[in-house]
């Protein structure tokens, strides 16, 4: 499954919270022109260290997808932040 | 970290106690703790879906957690890059590990022992204890 919401948040010494959640689609249809370029430059990369295109892209797909669930949560010096991928 | 803990830290972080009084208020609250049940007893049962790391330290003065939630099939889907790794950049490897005194080979790992050895990280609990802090690694 791919991750479908990251979500952000910052908890500052003045402990005001930021939190921001960031939808992985629109966000990778709006920068699918990068995207491309990464796999294009992916492709030319594979070829010049001998490396199975088709064995990169599979085991990028794998880690994308297993993306989902992971979760960082770091508190240091009253400041706070979580890093959710859901 | 248990209020009573969290209470000593910030004693010792305000200056209030010494660092070997808080040690000894540590281990004393350790000592009154019935023996802790182990992350393996509190799991519930069935194959770990996740790594987990918790670490609590202090330094300067100042406490500090790190909580991490890793999927075991993000380390399953990680250890199929080492079949990635291009051949010249194993021997480069290879070469610093020697010239650091780790003599590893690293050509001869592969995906599917790094993937047995995946399989086998939910009986593996790893906990370390030290005055200003504790690691915890386990699955779950």
């Amino acid at each position: 499954m791919m991750p479908q919401l990251v979500t952000v948040r910052v908890k500052r010494p003045d402990h005001r919270a930021l939190r921001i959640w960031v939808p992985v689609l629109p966000v990778a249809l709006v920068l699918s022109p990068l995207v491309v370029l990464a796999v294009l430059g992916a492709a030319v990369a594979c070829l010049v260290f001998s490396i199975s295109l088709v064995r990169a892209l599979g085991t990028g797909r794998r880690i994308v997808s297993a993306l989902p669930d992971t979760r960082v949560d770091v508190d240091y010096r009253r400041t706070a932040v979580l890093v959710s991928i859901q | 970290m248990n209020e009573q803990r969290k209470d000593v830290l910030d004693m010792l972080a305000e200056d209030k106690i010494t660092a070997e009084e808080a040690e000894r208020l540590l281990l004393a609250l350790e000592r009154d703790q019935p023996p802790a049940a182990s992350c393996l007893e509190l799991r519930p049962k069935g194959r770990a879906k996740y790594l987990r790391l918790e670490m609590e330290f202090l330094e300067d003065g100042e406490s500090g957690r790190l909580n991490l939630r890793v999927p075991l099939q993000l380390l399953r889907a990680g250890v199929q890059l080492v079949a990635l790794i291009p051949p010249r950049a194993l021997d480069r490897a290879n070469a610093e590990l020697v010239k650091a005194g780790v003599p590893i080979d690293l050509t001869h790992l592969k995906p599917a022992q790094l993937e047995a050895l995946v399989e086998h990280l939910d009986e593996t609990i790893v906990e370390m204890e030290a005055p200003d802090g504790h690691l915890r690694v386990f699955c779950e």
